[in-house]
């Protein structure tokens, strides 16, 4: 510790050179942040979903898939359901364009049961429950597009011939890993206009009823326990096995996961970039601290003719790197946290994340990956310098 | 001027710090370049489109193939419209259905089983003609009723089944017998899986409906003629939109990777720009009296600029160019990943085009250009007598 000092006047020396090897750092750091949020923050969100013993059902076959709505009540009388709620994705259109916002028919009785992390007021979900055309939307989403209680929200059809004239009832409250840009409504007023208008549009198996409708999409299933989630999913899989619309069921954690599989090879791109570009920031860093020790190699001399240790050279060099890196690391890793906890970086995604921040380990982590920058770079100079004889370095003329 | 061989001996002198500086800015534009590469093959896979008389006729409101379905009947009745290409073998036009099912990936090195959403697409005869070469490069083509499928070399090779004589799986119901790989000019179809119309039709229970209809019509003005029956005419109430268009829109899904990667670019070529001026800080610094002498020997300033700015580009170019030269082998890359427009694979080939080349360029010169002007003003700035003296 008492060669703080000393280790700080060093890495002062130069203030350029340091400066300079410290925003590159600090930018390399910062993009890396983003590239690993990107997936750590899903797997977190994902995982935090746990504590609400929810499982998903969906048709086996897939997204575009059947299960008959009749199932949901079947499903939500299973031994440990609290209760279940269709999730119909709707995936229209909104003010012609294709909407950045995920749209789902639900069930309003019981979705706010389901989804209990979201709150509502108690006055605005009566009103929901009770109007058939009513919405409830996220905060967000209502920032977005400047909505209120009361506004309409008209819908156009993209995936189902049918177009929706939604009035919004409520806005919802949930904490920020989630989406807080859903349009909730109700299922049966899809349903009942899908019945009326008579064609499937891009759907599977309109299974003899009237076209379209009757089909629940995805069910969210809320378990009375956690023990319970396990059993569930086996029974629900189990019950409806044999019948044409098998199913497959999996906790909300798995069903998260699925999402971060189909990212296929891309997550492996990102992560060789990510890889690439930590070493780039070794030959960068590990350049500037080569240079900093070629000037000072008379230094190093007189240091060691003063009676020095070869140690003790090496740990000044090396602390002097990792300060360096270091610095960067901690501006760019807790600069970007900074920034995307204070902007809603989601906003300008186009839909592409619900939202967007950088976790606190994947920070942790970033922090680290400089710190052995720092001990990578600082390796080479300082074993140099360490080993320079007192004569050769005091004769050196730089 | 000062000769540009004082330049690049400098270079060749300190060896070892413009290697360092070279092989720094080559990952980060190495970097990039990958990224771009991506974004170009996506692009290039969604522009590709057959011919400028296809059209597509999808329900009205529908935004993409995999949502718009309509009735048979309808489709039916589309194929016998006059002003449609024909040839020997009858319209050239096909009802098509798509459906996106689960399907297992290859992974020998995961334990756990990984899934992605796969495009089937049921086909007829003259959907091979309106897709631009569209090519068996192994194996046969499906026979029409016998549950046959064809697969993408993508496909083939990363889904489990996915080789000539295996089975791709989706659920109980839907099992495809692989017999043989296509390619189709690197267009959209290259992610999907091929099979013949009526086996999907079976298999998914959606005999009465298509999910779109293609056509290529006869001529500029069938083509106009067609399009505007398909939209107006009564009996349709249907949306023909020209194939360019369609996948122009498709694309736009494409615009987030490209913002994406143009902002990592941009913090790559910042941070890449800061190595730069740091070698060519220290490059000045030791040089201090050598710029005094040249200066004393009659080199203006200008001429000393100059002559700092064209070493310190000459290290970025050399670092944008081993950079480029190490995306090369990526063009023999595939990689798969999902279309979050519709959650299906795409497969994407790294493309190796003008706006890779254009990125590597532009990154090295604003680099080389940006981080050694500060030095470059230093050495500029430099009074003759003083730089002499400097030990």
């Amino acid at each position: 510790m008492k060669y703080l000092t000393y280790i700080f006047r060093n890495a002062r020396r130069n203030p350029v050179r340091t400066g300079l090897t410290v925003a590159s750092t600090a930018i390399c750091l910062f993009l890396m942040m983003i590239l690993l949020s990107f997936f750590s923050m899903n797997e977190e969100a994902s995982q935090n979903s746990k504590v609400y013993n929810r499982v998903i059902v969906m048709n086996a076959n897939g997204f575009a898939g059947m299960i008959p709505i009749a199932r949901v009540r079947q499903i939500a009388g299973m031994e440990g359901v609290a209760a279940a709620s269709p999730f119909s994705w709707y995936g229209g259109k909104y003010q012609n364009e294709r909407a950045l916002f995920a749209q789902f028919a639900c069930n309003a009785d019981s979705i706010f049961n389901v989804l209990d992390e979201f709150k509502l007021a108690p006055d605005q979900l009566a009103a929901f429950v009770a109007s058939k055309d009513g919405a409830v939307i996220g905060p967000k989403l209502a920032r977005d597009y400047n909505l209120k209680v009361g506004d309409s929200l008209p819908l156009q059809g993209d995936i189902y011939p049918v177009d929706l004239k939604l009035v919004i009832k409520g806005i919802y409250d949930s904490p920020s890993n989630t989406d807080q840009r859903m349009c909730l409504f109700h299922y049966e007023y899809l349903d009942d206009l899908l019945k009326t208008s008579g064609t499937a549009g891009g759907l599977s198996n309109p299974n003899g009823t009237t076209a379209g409708s009757g089909n629940a999409g995805m069910v969210f299933v809320k378990c009375k326990s956690a023990d319970a989630t396990t059993a569930v999913c086996k029974r629900v899989d189990e019950e409806y096995k044999s019948t044409e619309f098998p199913t497959r069921t999996q906790t909300e954690e798995a069903f998260g996961q699925m999402f971060s599989e189909m990212m296929g090879d891309l997550k492996d791109t990102i992560y060789w970039i990510g890889g690439a570009v930590v070493i780039s920031l070794l030959f960068v860093a590990g350049n500037a601290m080569a240079m900093s020790m070629r000037e000072r190699t008379t230094e190093v001399a007189v240091l060691k003719a003063i009676g020095f240790s070869k140690s003790k050279v090496l740990f000044l060099v090396l602390a002097e790197a990792v300060l360096v890196a270091g610095l960067g690391g901690a501006i760019g890793t807790l600069g970007c946290k900074g920034l995307c906890d204070a902007v809603d970086v989601s906003r300008f995604m186009g839909g592409f994340l619900p939202f967007y921040y950088v976790p606190w380990n994947t920070a942790l982590i970033g922090l680290g990956v400089s710190l052995f920058v720092g001990l990578v770079s600082g390796l080479a100079p300082a074993v140099i310098a360490s080993n320079t004889s007192v004569v050769d370095g005091l004769r050196k003329v730089v | 001027m000062i000769p540009f061989k004082y330049n690049v001996r400098n270079l060749r002198v300190r060896w070892k710090t413009t290697l360092m500086t070279v092989l720094g800015t080559a990952l980060l534009v190495a970097s990039s370049c990958i990224l771009f590469g991506l974004v170009e093959g996506l692009e290039h896979s969604l522009k590709i489109s057959g011919d400028p008389l296809d059209l597509i006729v999808l329900r009205k409101g529908a935004t993409a193939e995999t949502t718009g379905g309509f009735e048979s009947k309808k489709a039916d009745e589309l194929l016998t419209l006059g002003g449609i290409l024909h040839d020997a073998e009858g319209p050239i036009a096909a009802k098509e259905l798509l459906n996106i099912a689960i399907a297992e990936r290859n992974r020998s090195d995961d334990q756990r089983p990984s899934f992605n959403n796969l495009i089937i697409r049921g086909v007829q005869p003259a959907s091979r003609k309106l897709r631009p070469n569209f090519k068996i490069i192994a194996g046969r083509d499906i026979e029409a009723g016998k549950g046959e499928c064809i697969v993408s070399p993508g496909i083939a090779r990363l889904y489990k089944g996915g080789q000539v004589g295996g089975q791709l799986v989706f659920g109980e119901k839907e099992k495809y017998r692989v017999v043989g790989v296509f390619t189709a000019g690197g267009s959209a179809a290259e992610s999907e899986v091929w099979a013949d119309l009526k086996d999907v039709e079976r298999n998914t229970g959606r005999e009465a409906s298509v999910s779109c209809v293609q056509i290529r019509a006869a001529g500029p003005a069938e083509f106009d003629a067609l399009r505007k029956e398909i939209d107006e005419g009564a009996q349709f109430r249907l949306a023909a939109i020209p194939e360019a268009e369609y996948f122009r829109k498709q694309s736009e899904s494409s615009l987030f990777l490209k913002g994406a990667g143009t902002l990592i670019a941009v913090l790559l070529t910042f941070g890449a720009m800061f190595a730069a001026a740091n070698t060519m800080f220290s490059a000045v610094k030791s040089r201090t009296r050598e710029i005094g002498t040249m200066r004393a020997l009659g080199f203006s300033r200008g001429d000393v600029l100059f002559s700092f700015l064209g070493e310190s580009i000459l290290l970025s170019l050399l670092g944008g160019l081993l950079g480029l030269l190490a995306t090369i082998p990526m063009s023999l890359i595939s990689i798969e990943t999902s279309n979050f427009a519709t959650f299906a694979s795409v497969t994407i080939n790294f493309r190796f085009g003008p706006w890779v080349m254009a990125v590597a360029l532009i990154m090295t010169l604003v680099m080389g250009l940006f981080g050694g002007m500060l030095p470059a003003l230093r050495a500029v700035k430099l009074e003759v007598i003083s730089a002499l003296r400097e030990l």
